[in-house]
C-alpha cells in the first residue's frame, strides 16, 4: 500500500467481523484437524499423497486409481456423507510442473453436512482415471466434457464421447495448454473459398 | 443426374428400415426446433408416441469461453460471463468476481453488497419470467408469455438506468461497483416490487388451477430425491424433489445471512412441483429485495479502493500522482493474485453456478472453469424421458430451465 496524506483518504469502509457462518463451509482449515483428512489418511495410507488449504478450501491429493474408492468412502461414511458431486474437472498443468501432466478434480459437497471438499488426482497423458459414473450418474456429461477438452480418458465411463465439439473433431483436446487460442488452421466458412482475414489488433482507421 | 423419365424410387433410411423388424423410430428434434430453446438437438428413439431413448446432443453454442478466461486479465474476462447465460446476466457476473475477491482476498463494501444482491435477485425475477412465458408456451398457453414479457422489460429497464445495457449487463466489477447509484434507483426498484406480487398472481390464476396445464405436468417426469442428488441436480431442478439445498442459505455469501427468506421445496418432484416452485422463488425474491432496500446504506462507498487489487476512483486518477501511475499498471498489465485456486458457488436461477480458478501468480487466470448449472442439470432429460410420451419431451426440456449459451459456454 501506498502512504496517503490526510486530505487524500478516501473513506474506508468498516471491516466487517467475521461471522461463525463463514468459517466452516470447508471443515477445519488445519489439515489435521479435519475429519475427511484424517479419515482418508487412515483408510487409504498408500493412496493418500497430501492435503492443502488455501482460502479455507481443503484439497485432498490422492493416487489416481483410487480415486474411484476414496471417493465412494467419503460418500458411504456416516459421518462424512459427500453425497453430491458438484464438479468434476481438469487443470492441464504444463506450464507449472513436470509430472503428472493433468489435475482432475472433484468437488464434492454434502447436503446434510453442508460442507464442501475438493478432492484430486494427477494424470499423465495416455493414463487412464476411474471413471466416477458408477458412483454419481452426473458425472456422466462432466467426464464426457473432460474426455473432450483435455483428452484424459476415463476407464469404466459407458458412453465416452466428445460433447461440446463435433463427434468427428480430429484436431486435439482444446482445453490443453499447447493449443493454441485460434486452433491449428484456419476456419472456412461454408460457401466460401478462402478463410476470414485475421485482425490483429484495431483495424487501420480510414485517413481523411 | 436424376433421370426424370424413371419414377423417384423410394428411399428408405436407416432407421425406416428398422422399424420393419423393431418398429422403433429414431427422430431428431432440434437444433432449430422452438421449443427447445435455442440450439439443442434431442435424438429420440421412439416407439410409437412413446420415448424409448433420448440422447440430448449440445454443443451448437460452444465458443470456448473457458478457453478465452485463459487468455485475458481477471478484469476483462466479466463481460465474457455476460455471454454464458445471458438471461441472467449479473448473477454469472456475481459469481465471477465473487470467486475473484476470494482468490485475491478482499471484500466489496457492505452497500455494494447490499445492491450486488438486489440486481441478482432482479436477475432471478427476470429469468424466471422468460422461464415461465415460454415454458407455458412451449406447452400451449401462449397468453402467459406476453405477461411475462411485459413485466420483464421493467426489470431491463432498472438494468438500462443502472448500467445502460439491458442485456449483457457487466454491471459488477472486481470490489464493487465503480458506477454510482442514480438518485431514482431505489424508487424504481420499490415501484417494481410493489407491482410484481400482482402479476404473479395474474399468472397463477392463468395457470396453476389450469386444468390443461394439469394435465400436462401433473405427474410427468418424476425425479426421485436420492435420483436428482444422484444426478447432481441444484437449483428448483433438485428442490422441486424437495431436497432441502439452497446455496444463499446452506452457505450463505454477500448478506444473505441477514435476510429472512424461505425456501419453497416440491414433494413430487414432477414438472409441476417445479413450476410451483420456482414461482414461489419469484415472491421470495421480492422479499429479498424489499429488505435490502430497507437495510442498504444510502451514503457510503460502492468499492473497496483500499485494496490494491481493484481499480482507483476516477476523481482521484485525474488529480493524484500514485492513483494515475496505480490506474495505468491496473488497465495495461492487470493485477496478480496470489498463487493458489478457489471455488465459488453462487445460486443462480437455474443452480448452482460455480467459477473454479487456478492461478499461477500472473495476471491471466491459469484455469477458469465455469461449473454451469443447467449443463449439469440437462442430463437428467434422459432419465425422465423414459417412458414419457413425444410431447412431454417439450414440457421437460422447459421444466429444466436450460439457456443454451451456459450449456455450450
Amino acid at each position: 500500500m501506498r502512504a496517503m496524506t490526510e486530505e487524500q483518504q478516501v473513506p474506508v469502509p468498516a471491516v466487517r467481523k467475521r461471522e461463525p457462518w463463514q468459517t466452516g463451509y470447508w471443515g477445519p482449515t488445519d489439515p489435521d484437524e479435519h475429519p475427511a483428512v484424517i479419515a482418508v489418511r487412515q483408510r487409504f495410507p498408500e493412496a493418500f499423497e497430501q492435503a492443502v488449504n488455501f482460502r479455507d478450501e481443503m484439497t485432498i491429493r490422492v493416487k489416481r486409481e483410487a480415486l474411484r474408492e476414496v471417493v465412494a468412502f467419503l460418500r458411504d461414511h456416516p459421518e462424512l456423507r459427500y453425497n453430491h458431486l458438484t464438479d468434476l474437472t481438469a487443470v492441464d498443468m504444463l506450464n507449472l510442473r513436470d509430472e503428472p501432466r493433468f489435475d482432475v478434480v472433484v468437488q464434492l459437497y454434502s447436503i446434510p453436512r453442508r460442507q464442501r471438499l475438493r478432492v484430486k488426482c494427477g494424470v499423465n497423458d495416455g493414463e487412464t482415471v476411474p471413471s466416477l459414473v458408477p458412483l454419481f450418474a452426473g458425472a456422466n456429461w462432466l467426464e464426457r466434457e473432460c474426455y473432450d477438452m483435455f483428452g484424459i480418458v476415463f476407464e469404466g465411463h459407458p458412453d465416452l464421447r466428445r460433447i461440446l465439439l463435433p463427434d468427428d473433431w480430429d484436431e486435439g483436446h482444446p482445453l490443453r495448454k499447447d493449443y493454441p487460442l485460434r486452433g491449428y488452421r484456419d476456419y472456412v466458412q461454408p460457401g466460401f473459398e478462402r478463410p476470414a482475414p485475421r485482425v490483429r489488433g484495431s483495424l487501420p482507421r480510414p485517413r481523411p | 443426374m436424376i433421370d426424370f423419365t424413371q419414377p423417384t424410387p423410394v428411399l428408405l433410411s436407416e432407421e425406416r428400415q428398422i422399424t420393419e423388424t423393431r418398429r422403433e423410430l429414431v427422430l431428431n428434434m432440434g437444433p432449430q426446433h422452438p421449443s427447445t430453446h435455442g440450439v439443442l438437438r434431442v435424438r429420440l428413439t421412439l416407439e410409437g408416441e412413446m420415448v424409448v431413448a433420448c440422447d440430448p446432443v449440445i454443443g451448437y453454442l460452444h465458443r470456448g469461453v473457458e478457453k478465452l478466461g485463459e487468455s485475458h486479465r481477471y478484469a476483462q474476462i466479466v463481460p465474457w460471463t455476460d455471454r454464458t447465460d445471458y438471461v441472467a446476466a449479473p448473477s454469472n457476473n456475481l459469481g465471477y468476481v465473487l470467486a475473484v475477491e476470494k482468490l485475491c482476498g478482499i471484500e466489496a463494501p457492505e452497500r455494494a453488497q447490499y445492491w450486488r444482491m438486489i440486481m441478482a435477485e432482479l436477475a432471478r425475477i427476470a429469468s424466471h419470467l422468460v422461464w415461465l412465458g415460454t415454458h407455458a408456451l412451449d406447452i400451449g398457453a401462449l397468453s402467459v408469455s406476453l405477461y411475462t414479457f411485459r413485466d420483464r422489460e421493467l426489470i431491463l429497464d432498472i438494468f438500462e438506468r443502472f448500467c445502460g445495457a439491458r442485456l449483457t449487463t457487466n454491471m459488477m466489477e472486481i470490489g464493487g461497483f465503480s458506477r454510482q447509484i442514480p438518485p431514482e434507483l431505489p424508487e424504481m426498484v420499490r415501484d417494481f416490487c410493489r407491482y410484481l406480487p400482482k402479476a404473479i398472481r395474474e399468472y397463477e390464476d392463468l395457470l396453476t388451477e389450469n386444468p390443461i396445464w394439469l394435465a400436462r405436468t401433473k405427474g410427468v417426469g418424476v425425479v426421485e430425491p436420492e435420483v436428482a442428488i444422484n444426478y447432481s441436480l441444484t437449483g428448483a431442478c433438485l428442490r422441486g424433489s424437495g431436497v432441502n439445498y439452497d446455496v444463499r442459505k446452506a452457505m450463505p455469501y454477500l448478506l444473505y445471512d441477514r435476510i429472512d427468506f424461505e425456501v419453497p421445496l416440491g414433494t413430487h418432484g414432477d414438472v409441476y412441483d417445479r413450476y410451483l416452485v420456482r414461482v414461489e422463488e419469484m415472491r421470495q425474491s421480492i422479499r429479498i429485495i424489499e429488505q435490502c432496500l430497507d437495510q442498504v446504506p444510502a451514503d457510503g462507498p460502492l468499492m473497496a479502493y483500499e485494496s490494491n487489487y481493484v481499480i482507483p476512483p476516477h476523481e482521484r486518477v485525474m488529480t493524484t500522482a500514485e492513483d494515475m501511475q496505480r490506474h495505468f499498471i491496473w488497465v495495461i498489465k492487470g493485477f496478480s493474485p496470489p498463487k493458489g485456486e478457489v471455488y465459488h458457488a453462487v445460486e443462480h436461477s437455474k443452480g448452482e453456478l460455480g467459477y473454479y480458478i487456478v492461478s499461477d501468480g500472473s495476471p491471466i487466470p491459469y484455469r477458469m472453469r465455469i461449473r454451469s448449472p443447467d449443463f449439469v442439470n440437462l442430463q437428467s432429460l434422459p432419465y425422465m424421458a423414459q417412458g414419457a410420451m413425444l410431447a412431454d419431451v417439450v414440457a421437460l426440456i422447459g421444466t429444466i430451465d436450460i439457456v443454451l449459451g451456459s450449456v455450450d459456454r
